[in-house]
């Protein structure tokens, strides 16, 4: 067990890891594997096809989930949007699809991912700003407005504990529109812990946590055949620093824990909802590495569904994924150097076989996107889509002997920091007692160092470096529509003033029972939401079934959230 | 007498591997650091920083915070009669916003890809000298 000041007091360069090689930058990967200067056919000589790679689309899916991979579907091109009030987003969004955008990523604030609606005490000032604000149903009718939600594929980023209430507000607005949500296409990340790294801790209590994450895995298994139960978000957590065999197997732990949640429930059998699993993962700058990651990711994936789940049905054992382009390996400064850093990770992405990509806008460092870095983010999609030509080919790289030899190197990397996790007593204990949060700042600080040193070469930053210092000047800046937060909180008190608040609290009351009781509380959050409840109020109610009080931040502040 | 330095970032925003590796560094070189981190009221902030005795206090800002949240930080400061304590601010946010960070109170700012050994000297050179942001 440390504490956070044991953490922050180590060493700026920390130790040398004891068990696994790291090299140099130079002479090894971005995530410090070493590397020869050249690889030769004994070097994948221990490979069985049959048994370590298979064809694409067969057993254990090294080589990809699909035979024909690209030929018959190309991935679907997803940009996250999200920003100030349900309109603003609602318009970006429509843009987007209008540019070819095949499916829509959005991405919620703050205040939202907390559990809380605009009117919180600790929300003036975040409100909108890093994602869109929604607090009731009827912002997420204008949120979709215009857009035929039986037609696009929509992924609803939340992967909190609030990311339960977010579900049911989008189960509740194609209801209100007439929809059969058994025909809704689409995820939301349901990876209920990740974010508790990203300040959203408070909002998600562990026991709250997998509550929800386990409810969304029901449900969506029992009523929407044709949704994802979740999309793992291994993505976030390697902005933090981790490694690339870090981030696979720091996910692949968690993933476990939710889905052992949801099958201790009963009633659920593996392949039941095995086949819309889906992930999320970070591509950094490392091409043949990020590659050889994504391969390694699912062969073993593969093995875990079989062997340690049982599961039959191939499809279960199919890791699938998205990608979002790891944001951090970008700089502020010469913003518009950055295309060319999104368009080797876009390209890193498709020869990894992804699913979804998004490939971040050339201006993440600097502000939210403009319009315009948007589309450029998205036609360096539609480019290596339509003219590179790497979608002809299924696993183009494979057979590789240095790609085979780095596959099975960060294999078994990522199985040797699943078996770390467990050592701490798993997921949940290894987050409590701070070892992940060690793990993560020790490879911020071994970042750090490296490129402090000049060891790692940031174009820009440590190495050619601009002689003109207003280059940064001349990108043009996002900023967030005038009003726009004033507007979220005068429209919540707006939908206050309507509706009936005697039903609102008889619904609500529903939740905190079924929750209270160990049942899933879904069904009781779509029905108060469509009732009037706000999303900080749903949240409440299963907050208070596990005993948190009424402002989770204040509690927080005591010290009061698990 | 080493420098003491209150560190925190406020509103909702969690993006804390910037903050914490200053933290790090900071203490590395010798400082005395104050860790609020995140989630922290400006209030708080504030009161914190009397309480401790702190020369410096530095705010990490990642979520288009960092005019507005200067700005009051400041203003709360002057209040508490705490003007003798030096504003800092670091973190992610657009060069176009400088000149008002600047304007706003802060009197030093650090943004992406500045050595930490820079950001300590340089605070080290603040306390030294008192060259504020209107002095300068």
């Amino acid at each position: 067990m440390s504490t956070l000041d044991d953490i922050l007091n180590r060493p700026m360069r920390p130790p040398e890891s004891e068990h696994l090689a790291r090299a140099p930058f130079p002479e090894g990967t971005w995530s410090g594997i070493p590397l020869k200067t050249m690889y030769r056919p004994d070097d994948a000589a221990s490979i069985s096809y049959e048994q370590d790679l298979g064809d694409p689309g067969s057993f254990p899916y090294a080589r990809g989930i699909h035979a024909d991979m690209y030929r018959k579907h190309l991935w679907t091109h997803r940009e996250i949007c999200g920003f100030g009030h349900a309109g603003d987003t609602n318009k970006r969004m429509r843009y987007l699809l209008d540019e070819g955008n095949t499916g829509l990523n959005v991405i919620f604030d703050q205040v939202h991912m907390m559990g809380l609606d605009a009117d919180h005490a600790r929300a003036p000032g975040v409100v909108g700003m890093m994602g869109v604000n929604v607090s009731t149903l009827s912002d997420f009718h204008e949120l979709f407005d215009g857009i035929d939600l039986a037609k696009v594929n929509v992924s609803l980023i939340n992967p909190t504990a609030s990311g339960f209430c977010t579900y049911a507000l989008y189960i509740a607005l194609a209801e209100e529109r007439g929809l059969d949500i058994a025909r809704l296409k689409g995820s939301n990340q349901n990876d209920t812990l990740h974010c508790r790294y990203f300040g959203y801790a408070p909002g998600s209590p562990y026991s709250v946590a997998l509550k929800c994450a386990a409810d969304n895995i029901e449900f969506a298994t029992r009523y929407m055949p044709r949704w994802y139960v979740a999309t793992f978000n291994s993505h976030g957590w390697r902005e933090t620093g981790i490694d690339a065999a870090q981030e696979i197997a720091f996910c692949f732990a968690r993933a476990k824990l939710y889905i052992n949640t949801a099958l201790q429930r009963g009633g659920l059998a593996i392949d039941d909802f095995g086949p819309r699993i889906g992930f999320y993962a970070g591509v950094h700058m490392d091409m043949f590495e990020e590659v050889a990651k994504l391969r390694a990711a699912r062969r073993i994936w593969a093995r875990i569904m079989r062997d340690e789940f049982g599961a039959k049905d191939p499809r279960s054992m199919q890791y699938r994924f998205g990608v979002h382009t790891v944001a951090n390996t970008l700089t502020p400064q010469q913003p518009l150097i950055n295309i060319a850093r999104v368009a080797i990770q876009a390209m890193t992405a498709v020869l990894a076989g992804c699913q979804s990509l998004q490939a971040c806008p050339y201006d993440e460092p600097n502000s939210l996107p403009t319009e315009e870095s948007h589309r450029i983010a998205l036609r360096t999609q539609q480019i290596v889509a339509n003219e590179s030509g790497v979608t002809k080919v299924a696993d183009p790289l494979g057979g590789s002997w240095y790609l085979e030899n780095l596959t099975n190197e960060i294999e078994k990397r990522i199985l040797y920091w699943m078996d770390q996790v467990a050592a701490q007593g798993g997921m949940v204990e290894a987050m409590r007692s701070k070892w992940i949060e060690d793990q993560m700042h020790q490879g911020a600080m071994m970042e750090q160092h490296r490129i402090e040193t000049g060891e790692q070469i940031i174009v820009g930053m440590n190495a050619f470096q601009s002689t003109d210092d207003k280059e940064e000047l001349s990108i043009p800046i996002h900023r967030m529509p005038k009003g726009s937060a004033e507007e979220c909180v005068a429209r919540l008190e707006a939908h206050k003033r309507k509706r009936d608040a005697a039903l609102v609290e008889k619904k609500l009351k529903d939740v905190e029972d079924s929750a209270r009781a160990g049942q899933n509380s879904i069904r009781a959050a779509v029905e108060s939401a469509k009732a009037g409840a706000t999303h900080g109020e749903i949240m409440k109610a299963v907050r208070r079934a596990f005993g948190y009080p009424a402002d989770i931040m204040e509690a927080a502040d005591l010290g009061l959230v698990d | 007498m080493p420098i003491r330095i209150l560190i925190a970032k406020t509103g909702l925003d969690g993006h804390d591997r910037g903050i914490k590796l200053i933290a790090t560094a900071l203490r590395s070189a010798g400082m005395e650091v104050i860790y609020l981190g995140m989630h922290q009221t400006l209030a708080r902030i504030v009161r914190t920083a009397r309480d401790e005795d702190v020369q410096v206090v530095g705010l990490s800002c990642h979520a288009s915070e960092h005019v507005a949240a200067t700005a009051e930080l400041r203003r709360l400061l002057d209040e508490a009669d705490l003007q003798s304590i030096y504003l800092v601010v670091g973190g992610v946010f657009p060069a176009h916003d400088l000149q008002e960070i600047h304007a706003a109170g802060a009197d030093l700012i650090f943004r992406v890809g500045e050595p930490m050994e820079s950001v300590a000297k340089r605070l080290s050179e603040l306390v030294a000298t008192g060259n504020r942001v209107e002095e300068q």
